[in-house]
């Protein structure tokens, strides 16, 4: 074999690769499993990712310790921000947890994503979706991620959460913010950096007394159940838990189903008579839905860190070396899936990476699933003639949370 | 029809649960609870569930496929 490029997944990260990173990825699962020049060690073949996704050996707790900015104002330098990074260092959210810590934290989260909870928000989201298209009808070309893709889902987040209608856009601003935090750049970028803490601080601050008040006067919604439930063994969840919590339900709820609804119009575009099946028949959505998570999925990868030296795939990966688990190059392993770079929603065995794995399966899948549901049936239904403005769109920065900046549609109407 | 969940695959991630909930209960952490001989009119629900779990580990068996199949 020859010797992997450790460069390939710099090239990646690379703006100028977003658009189709594919055949990065390809040349990367030559060695499913290899060090990049920087000390990155990046999972790319299916079987790796899996095997890794179920290693105690490997910590989602990979994040840096929290540290404000310095403001030059004493009392926050030396007080105030210090306090606040002790809280956030001790009170991660679960996604950046390892058990035991993480799975009581998600159990108590799970507790209060009920079923009945989760699919009442099936007929608002689909009103919410003919809303935003009806709003469409007379403009051509309209902005798909704009005008339905971008604010659907902080709508359908904040109403599961019990955010009250009026502080509802301040949410689309933290949210477009705080989606670059997850993103790697966003901890060496020092101005990214500095953005993100401000926002933080300020959805915190927001979620403290929005918690309080859900004490006070619990209502049907789910922070009032996190606030007011008692786990048996982890008893009620803390304030800074909470917060963590709410504002980490926010942000992965959000940009990733952005990124879903548009790179599945994408998708189903520029495969057209996939597009033509999904309008005759509706009941085709689960299949697409499912094939578009493994073939133009919403997060690209994630990363971890190596608690011990961990043999795979003829490499061993260190001690404390930081991992990335490339996802989306999983799901279009060849060895795993036949004839991979095809779109085919019929696919039978389609166990993707979509929502990730193991025990940080993505807890808000099913309600991913019914937005992308009732955005993809609708525009697949009710468009007049949809065609694509500019092929490939103009991508957003981020490599692991991937999607379009734009995506601008030519219409005939709308039905 | 008749449904089949392979238990042995079955992680507990309850994906079925919410895309049909009139045909999977989960009761605890992890005992799944399911209607085998479901009506007909379930079909669309019971494919989202077969589509949404994330092991594959549920089948469905449609009258007219066991028809077509024949002895």
């Amino acid at each position: 074999m020859t010797d992997a490029d450790p460069t390939l997944f710099a090239q990646v990260r690379d703006p100028a690769n977003r658009a189709d990173p594919y055949p990065l990825y390809a040349r990367l699962r030559a060695h499913p499993v290899a060090r990049q020049d920087d000390g990155l060690w990046v999972a790319s073949g299916y079987a790796a990712i899996r095997a890794l996704l179920h290693d105690p050996r490997v910590s989602s707790q990979d994040l840096p310790r929290s540290e404000h900015p310095r403001t030059g104002n004493p009392v926050k330098d030396w007080v105030v921000n210090p306090l606040k990074d002790w809280i956030i260092n001790r009170h991660r959210p679960f996604i950046f947890r390892d058990p035991p810590a993480h799975d009581a934290l998600r159990r108590q989260v799970m507790g209060q994503f009920t079923v009945s909870r989760v699919r009442g928000m099936k007929r608002r989201t689909e009103a919410l979706v003919a809303e935003h298209l009806e709003a469409c009808a007379g403009c051509t070309p309209f902005n798909l991620v704009d005008d339905l893709a971008y604010p659907l889902p902080v709508t359908v987040i904040c109403e599961l959460l019990g955010v009250p209608r009026e502080d509802e856009p301040r949410f689309h601003g933290w949210a477009t913010q705080l989606a670059t935090a997850l993103e790697p750049e966003s901890r060496t970028d020092p101005a990214v950096h500095a953005r993100n803490v401000a926002t933080f601080d300020a959805i915190a601050d927001y979620m403290r007394d929005l918690i309080r008040a859900k004490r006070r006067r619990p209502a049907d919604d789910l922070l009032s159940g996190l606030a007011t439930a008692t786990d048996p063994e982890a008893g009620r969840m803390s304030d800074p838990d909470l917060v963590a919590t709410a504002v980490l339900l926010l942000i992965a709820g959000h940009e990733t189903t952005v990124n879903l609804i548009t790179n599945g119009m994408l998708t189903l575009l520029r495969c057209p008579d996939e597009l033509a099946r999904l309008r005759a028949d509706p009941e085709r959505a689960p299949r697409v839905i499912e094939e578009l998570l493994r073939y133009e999925p919403p997060v690209h990868f994630r990363t971890r860190l190596a608690l011990a030296p961990i043999p795979i795939g003829g490499a061993v990966i260190p001690e404390g070396a930081p991992l990335v688990l490339l996802f989306a190059a999983g799901s279009r392993d060849p060895a795993r899936f036949p004839l991979p770079d095809r779109f085919d929603p019929d696919r039978e065995d389609n166990q993707h990476f979509g929502f990730g794995g193991a025990l940080h399966y993505c807890v808000g899948a099913p309600l991913a699933r019914i937005e992308a549901e009732a955005a993809l049936t609708a525009l697949a239904t009710r468009l007049r003639a949809p065609r694509l403005a500019e092929d490939p769109p103009p991508y957003r920065p981020g490599a692991s949370l991937r999607g379009p900046q734009r995506l601008l549609l030519h219409i005939d109407g709308v039905d | 029809m008749r449904v089949v969940v392979d238990l042995n695959r079955c992680q507990a991630y309850a994906q079925c649960c919410y895309a049909a909930p009139e045909h999977f209960v989960l009761q605890g952490d992890e005992i799944l609870v399911y209607d085998p001989a479901p009506p007909a009119a379930a079909r669309a629900a019971l494919d989202r569930a077969v589509q949404a779990c994330p092991v594959r580990a549920i089948r469905v068996e449609h009258d007219e496929d066991r028809a077509g199949a024949g002895p």
